[in-house]
């Protein structure tokens, strides 16, 4: 079944009910409670949680293994618990990426990843040494060519 | 704000469902635990407030400042 929301970003929008995600905690600092990954190309390297009740809501993500191939979450018993997953495999995880008028100064948020599983979000602190919450997204600025 | 006075090994309730319990002081540290229904978070508020304004920046971008530009599949 389809669901239809705003988007300031990108105008109406159509997913299917099914891929909404429910985050019983919502955003830190942002609320909401539906999000949804909206995919902008499929080739992209960012898609964007967005909020399907507020259509002013939207982050970029992107997969946080792109950028640094030895990430790691580790997770508090606590908030094991409050995801209810038991195996990884289950979970798909996804870091907000902050834009800047500079490649270089791109970071995403490595210590506070969101991960989802079975249609529920949790954002989540990674207690991993080395998360940093702002971890520069093109390190090597050099190597990356501008759109 | 509400302020209240509590030796080591006394708690405090918030609500029915949430306890903080002082479980000792250690030189200027105080050891707190907390009991609370699991569907909520607890953070330590410097991270919290760290993430918190993450958030708020990143969800400041709009489609034309990322690198590549895209459209919804709409």
């Amino acid at each position: 079944m389809p669901l239809n929301f705003d988007s300031s970003r990108f105008g109406p929008l159509e997913i299917d009910a099914d891929a909404v995600i429910e985050f019983p905690a919502g955003l830190i600092g942002l609320g909401g409670a539906k999000y949804a990954l909206v995919a902008t190309d499929p080739d992209a390297p960012f898609a964007w949680l967005h909020s399907v009740e507020d259509a002013e809501i939207a982050l970029p993500v992107t997969n946080p293994w792109l950028h640094y191939a030895d990430y790691s979450v580790e997770l508090s018993d606590a908030d094991t618990e409050r995801i209810g997953a038991r195996n990884p495999g289950e979970l798909d995880v996804w870091v907000t990426v902050r834009a800047a008028s500079e490649l270089a100064d791109f970071s995403c948020n490595l210590r506070a990843p969101i991960v989802v599983s079975k249609g529920r979000g949790h954002q989540v602190i990674n207690e991993a040494p080395d998360a940093p919450v702002r971890a520069p997204l093109f390190p090597e600025p050099a190597a990356v060519q501008a759109a | 704000m509400l302020i209240i006075t509590r030796k080591p090994g006394e708690k405090i309730m918030l609500g029915d469902d949430v306890v903080v319990h002082v479980m000792e002081i250690v030189g200027n540290s105080v050891r707190v635990g907390i009991q609370a229904p699991r569907s909520l978070p607890i953070y330590r508020e410097e991270i919290w407030d760290a993430v918190r304004k993450e958030n708020q920046a990143a969800a400041q971008a709009t489609p034309d400042s990322l690198p590549t530009p895209a459209r919804p599949a709409a």
